[in-house]
């Protein structure tokens, strides 16, 4: 058997797709539906779409489903208040029979919940009154100290107030509040009363806990005297309404005394009770929470079972399904299998069918990928889909992403500690994989992408070693190819020396920038000039290549016409400007003499179009025949603009004349409604083209200045990292090494500045101009380079599949459980 | 100070230094509020548990996945207003001046109509105990529950709300020492309302611009509403005129001409040809009656209200969407509980009788 032709490309483009219908029997739907989705290659689509959710079928199971679930989540949920510990590994079990008769999940869970939700209400109960007598005990000591003798309050002054003159008993309530409430209490008792009740407070020193919010309330016994029914009736109005609970006391102590022991008693049975039922829940729920997992994944995949199944239609006699989807082309055979697998499960005579059809409809993208290129697929990913088919940058993007990181960030030392910091994660990936779920945000980004860290690390020690910097100083490996001279008077009296490149300059230096530039004054000139003219060199390779992606998708899909009309105007008005700009850099390079005067680049590519045609002067001169070969190229960029703006609708709209015109011919009978409508349709379309047309080219045609004047942050980020770096070094470290006293204990002056550079190193340096660099070429990618080919507008393909949707929902519950 | 100077100045450059975010917030939340699309695949339901699988396809989703089936139309209530409240605290708790007292003077509505609910119930000898869950969760606060001590709107200024924000609006019942019973109560309740109205109005014009632009005209049409029932309340009652006008909130379009004529109104018809006599109620009455087909006055009014909230959303930087959102809201979840009611009853006849909002 021939390989398939997309075997060969995998992962330059979207996988093939086929469209499939399945016509499965109503027997065995729901097996062969639960073999897809432990296989997860078919992506199904909704053909009930439009339809109420609960008109579909199967919304009985889905209801009850969501009722187990609920049941399961209440369980769950028990089990974690409990603090018992659910065991993570665990076997994910297959997925239930179709009406979950194997689990025998419904009375199982059924009768677990009514049992927990009777312990919880007894055990809830039973606090309840056992804070009910921690309180009346309270209450009752409280009492003590109010009627203690020696007190105003003494039962004795209120005995010889009734004594003298009943209508003047003092009556007092006791009861017990929540300490918020208590000023609020005091004030309306105040206000209320006119300040005829006396109100003593005292504070529960004990902890309680509310039973039903588990939630710790601190609380307060009040007493409050008055005299006469009314002021009675007034106080206990508002202790009902503050929900006040009020407890008898008795005047006299010895009974007060004969309570307090009662309730002692009683508490101490309370509190066995209490243990008693915690110990036997705790059992249960330790016995529960060895299942539950299992159960939720089981309850999981039959919903979702059913879900998809509510997907299909139903034929007229009700006796099968009709399932439409998308699958890979690789992977139809197994599809057929699992079918057959499903079939046989439910022991089915009449054999599913699977049919590939044809069809308009786009399909959805698939890439494959590898641990390496993942990362690098979600970057892409987030701009944009790739459209069916199209080039996936992402492959090139794994070179190109890192090396242009690493010009931005270019540091030897820098770069080697962020290869070692994704080499790190690289290294322990066995270690952190089963991890993942329990990782801090930022933590997981970086694991997610730690093979681009790596690589972003590597490349910026490559380029570290290119502009031969290591945290800002250089170094010299193979001997700087400057001599000092030997000729005494060049040196000056402020310890400079200049040096001529004629005289004092042999072969260059082995690899990379010579390190006597890095000491010199004129470093920053020199190394500008090099860097701004590097980053338009790189703008110019990436975006040419971006290009010449883009013919190459106009070949897959055969659009001869763009090719002609869109991509060779385009490459040449691209090279016409930016090309021939970056001719002009290589030519400085390499012929034009360091002693002459230096012409300006700059200023010759303008001149180019501003004084066109004019004579260029002798000292802006870089060869000869400029003034001629620059006005060909202006001529050739202009003329390109057109060609780009108009060719392609031109022809189209003949070809389209031509079609009309034998249409026409054909139908000269036709209604005359239906060829205005037509006719209008296609003025709009053509309308429409044209403004398409219009935009894209004034798009490119400035891009062409703009995105290059874009890739100039290449340069400007180096820059700003190497001056960052050179002034952090000067600021610290530098001062620590000339001026501390070595004699006097200086090191340890030193170790601080040290441990003071290290920290900046780390926090500015590596985490914040890295995440700048990886922003800039995060940039460079999306803009400059995808725009001259990425379409993006695809979707991806989302198969039935019980592990990714047990992946999705795991994530989803630790968000709830937060 | 410096806030509501910026607000009058210029409300679009300083707005969204303070309220950018909840504004944000809130008219996401408003782009979870029912369609009328929505309402009705709701109305289709056969039972509760269609209504709650329905649900959990819009923007309120697992709102009731863990109640237990059978489901009880006063679950979803209470779910309903949960979230509501849920909303609105949290943004409550984190705004600053002047949107938290603007939010502030939200709730005062909801805690006059705890009062009422709570005084009435007392009077019907119901213990606080019950009354008190059935309060709005928004105008719950601590002295409500003490309510029941009062004899008298002054006893219940002096004994309950002297130091709550509602103190100012007992301004005209401090001297009141009548008993309090249902006609007292409802006398309150409307001199309440007038004062809150006025002094809300107030508010929003002293914080101007389009807060005020939008909210004035909402508020006004609250007051002309409130007056406009309580003239019909009041035909067979022993009340004076004067007393009558004495409700009036004065801060609607009624005011002063309308409400004059309103007080000496003797019957419905009287009153709508003062309404026809101004613009905005000039079809307020359109196919108000008894019969199956005809619509209630108070139906009308929301209706009116629920386009006028929904236009609140239309304009930028002002404080209105968040009155509107809570209101529009509250409309949203009466229609929900008025439809699952229906269902729940299985009297499908005046199913149809809700207020779609968008």
């Amino acid at each position: 058997m021939a390989a398939h032709p997309s075997e060969g490309n995998k992962t330059l483009r979207s996988t093939e797709m086929n469209m499939v219908q399945m016509f499965l029997n109503q027997e065995c739907a729901y097996d062969c539906v639960k073999e897809l989705g432990e296989l997860g290659v078919v992506q199904f689509l909704d053909l009930q779409r439009g339809t109420n959710v609960f008109q579909r079928s199967f919304v009985s199971e889905l209801k009850r489903a969501d009722e187990l679930e609920r049941k399961l989540r209440y369980l769950a949920s028990q089990i974690n208040d409990e603090g018992i510990e659910v065991p993570l590994e665990f076997e994910i079990p297959p997925a239930p029979n179709s009406t979950i008769t194997d689990l025998d999940i419904d009375a199982l869970t059924m009768s677990l919940e009514t049992e927990l939700r009777e312990v919880n209400k007894n055990l809830s109960a039973m606090r309840n009154s056992y804070i009910d007598m921690i309180e009346l005990k309270n209450v009752l000591i409280a009492a003590d100290q109010f009627f203690a003798k020696g007190s105003i309050w003494s039962t004795q002054s209120v005995y010889s107030a009734e004594e003298g003159e009943s209508s003047r008993h003092l009556n007092f309530v006791t009861g017990v509040l929540e300490r918020e409430k208590i000023p609020l209490f005091d004030r309306v008792i105040w206000r209320s009363c006119r300040g005829n009740v006396f109100v003593k407070i005292v504070d529960i020193l004990e902890n309680m806990t509310d039973p039903d919010t588990s939630e710790e309330v601190e609380k307060s016994v009040f007493i409050c005297f008055y005299q006469g029914e009314q002021l009675e009736k007034r106080v206990k109005k508002i202790c009902d309404g503050l929900g006040a609970r009020i407890y008898p006391c008795n005047e006299k102590a010895s009974k007060r005394h004969e309570v307090r022991d009662q309730v002692t008693v009683r508490l101490s049975e309370i509190e066995d009770i209490i243990a008693q039922t915690v110990e036997y829940r705790t059992r249960q729920l330790n016995d529960m929470s060895m299942e539950i997992r299992g159960w939720i994944v089981k309850i999981k995949k039959w919903r979702a079972i059913y879900y998809t199944m509510s997907k299909f239609s139903v034929n007229e006699a009700h006796t099968g399904f009709l399932a439409e989807g998308w699958i890979r082309v690789s992977d139809i055979e197994e599809v057929r299998q699992a079918l057959v697998r499903g079939a046989k499960t439910a022991g089915c005579a009449v054999m599913p069918i699977l049919n590939r059809v044809g069809t308009s409809a786009v399909p959805p993208t698939f890439h494959y990928t590898n641990k390496l290129t993942h990362g690098y697929q979600v970057i892409i990913d987030a701009y944009g889909i790739a459209s069916y088919q199209e080039i996936n940058p992402a492959i090139f993007t794994v070179v190109t992403f890192p090396f242009l990181f690493g010009i931005m960030f270019g540091d030897m030392a820098h770069g080697l500690f962020l290869f070692l910091f994704g080499l790190y994660f690289v290294w322990k990936e066995n270690y952190f994989e089963p991890r993942k779920q329990l990782m801090d945000e930022i933590v997981f980004m970086l694991y997610h992408g730690r093979y681009i860290v790596l690589m972003m690390g590597l490349f910026a020690s490559y380029s570290g070693i290119l502009y031969n910097e290591i945290y800002s100083k250089g170094f010299d490996i193979f001997g700087s190819s400057w001599r000092m001279p030997n000729d005494t008077t060049v040196y000056t009296s402020d310890d400079t020396v200049t040096l001529d490149p004629k005289y004092d300059y042999s072969d260059p230096y082995f690899y990379g920038i010579d390190p006597m530039w890095i000491m010199s004054d004129n470093l920053l000139t020199f190394m500008n000039s090099y860097k701004m003219k590097m980053a338009v060199i790189l703008g110019l390779c990436q975006m040419t290549f971006g290009l010449f992606l883009s013919l190459i998708n106009y070949k897959y899909f055969g659009k001869t016409l763009d090719i002609w009309f869109t991509f060779v105007p385009q490459l040449i008005f691209l090279q016409c400007i930016i090309g021939y700009m970056c001719f002009l850099i290589f030519y400085k390079w390499l012929f034009i003499d360091a002693g002459r005067d230096q012409p300006s680049i700059m200023l010759a590519m303008i001149d180019m179009f501003l004084s066109f045609g004019s004579d260029i002067e002798e000292s802006d001169l870089i060869y000869e025949g400029q003034k001629y070969i620059q006005m060909i190229l202006v001529v050739v960029a202009l003329v390109m603009v057109p060609i780009m703006f108009a060719a392609k609708p031109l022809i189209e709209a003949y070809g389209k004349s031509q079609d009309t015109a034998e249409y026409e011919a054909l139908s000269y009978d036709s209604d005359d409604d239906e060829m205005v409508q037509r006719e209008r349709h296609e003025a709009q379309a053509r309308l429409d083209m044209w403004v398409h047309q219009a935009i894209h080219t004034i798009e490119f045609c400035l891009g062409v200045i703009s995105n290059t004047a874009s890739y100039l942050r290449l340069w400007a980020l180096s820059l700003a990292h190497s001056e960052l770096s050179t002034v952090l070094w000067d600021m610290t470290l530098y001062y620590g090494f000339s001026s501390l006293d070595w004699d006097k204990g200086g090191f340890v002056l030193l170790f601080l500045v040290w441990a003071f550079w290290a920290v900046l190193t780390v926090t500015i340096l590596l985490c914040m101009e890295g995440l700048s660099a990886f922003l800039h070429a995060l940039r460079l990618h999306w803009v400059e380079f995808q725009n001259k080919f990425y379409g993006g507008d695809g979707f991806k393909f989302l198969p039935f599949s019980f592990s990714l949707i047990l992946e999705n929902e795991e994530n989803l519950e630790e968000i709830s459980n937060i | 100070y410096f806030i509501q100077i910026n607000l009058r100045m210029g409300d679009s450059l300083t707005f969204n230094i303070d309220n950018g975010y909840f504004d944000g917030l809130v008219r996401g939340f408003r782009s979870g509020i029912l369609k009328r699309n929505d309402y009705h695949n709701l109305v289709e339901c056969e039972t509760l548990e269609d209504l709650k699988l329905h649900l959990q396809g819009t923007d309120y989703g697992p709102l009731l996945a863990n109640d237990p089936s059978p489901l009880m139309v006063q679950t979803i209530d209470e779910r309903l207003k949960e979230r509501l409240v849920h909303e609105f605290t949290h943004i409550r708790n984190q705004c600053t001046a002047p949107l938290s007292e603007f939010l502030d003077y939200i709730t005062y509505g909801y805690m006059i109509d705890n009062i009422i609910l709570l005084i009435t119930g007392t009077l019907r000898n119901r213990p606080i105990t019950e009354l008190l869950p059935r309060c709005h969760p928004l105008g719950r606060f601590d002295e409500l529950a003490t309510i029941s001590i009062a004899q008298s709107p002054a006893e219940l200024f002096n004994a309950v709300m002297v130091d709550t924000p509602l103190a100012p609006f007992f301004k005209e019942c401090v001297q009141d020492e009548n008993d309090l019973d249902e006609m007292n109560i409802e006398i309150l309740r409307n001199k309440l309302y007038k004062t809150y109205l006025e002094d809300f109005y107030a508010f929003c014009m002293e914080l101007g611009g389009t807060t005020a632009e939008v909210m004035c005209p909402i508020l006004a049409f609250e007051a002309d509403r409130r007056a406009i029932t309580i003239t019909i309340n009041s035909f067979r009652t022993d009340l004076l005129k004067d007393d009558i006008e004495n409700l009036y909130p004065r801060c609607g379009m009624l005011y002063p001409e309308g409400l004059k004529f309103l007080k000496n109104a003797e019957d419905r018809e009287e009153v709508r040809r003062i309404c026809e006599r101004y613009g905005m109620y000039k079809d307020l009455h359109s196919g108000v009656g008894d019969g199956p087909n005809d619509k209630t006055l108070e139906d009308r009014f929301f209706q009116e209200e629920v386009k006028m909230l929904a236009l609140g959303f239309m304009n930028s930087f002002h404080l209105g969407v968040f009155f509107a959102f809570v209101k529009l809201k509250e409309q949203e979840n009466r229609n929900i509980v008025w439809i699952a009611e229906c269902i729940a009853q299985k009297n499908k006849s005046k199913i149809d009788n809700y207020i779609p909002i968008f």
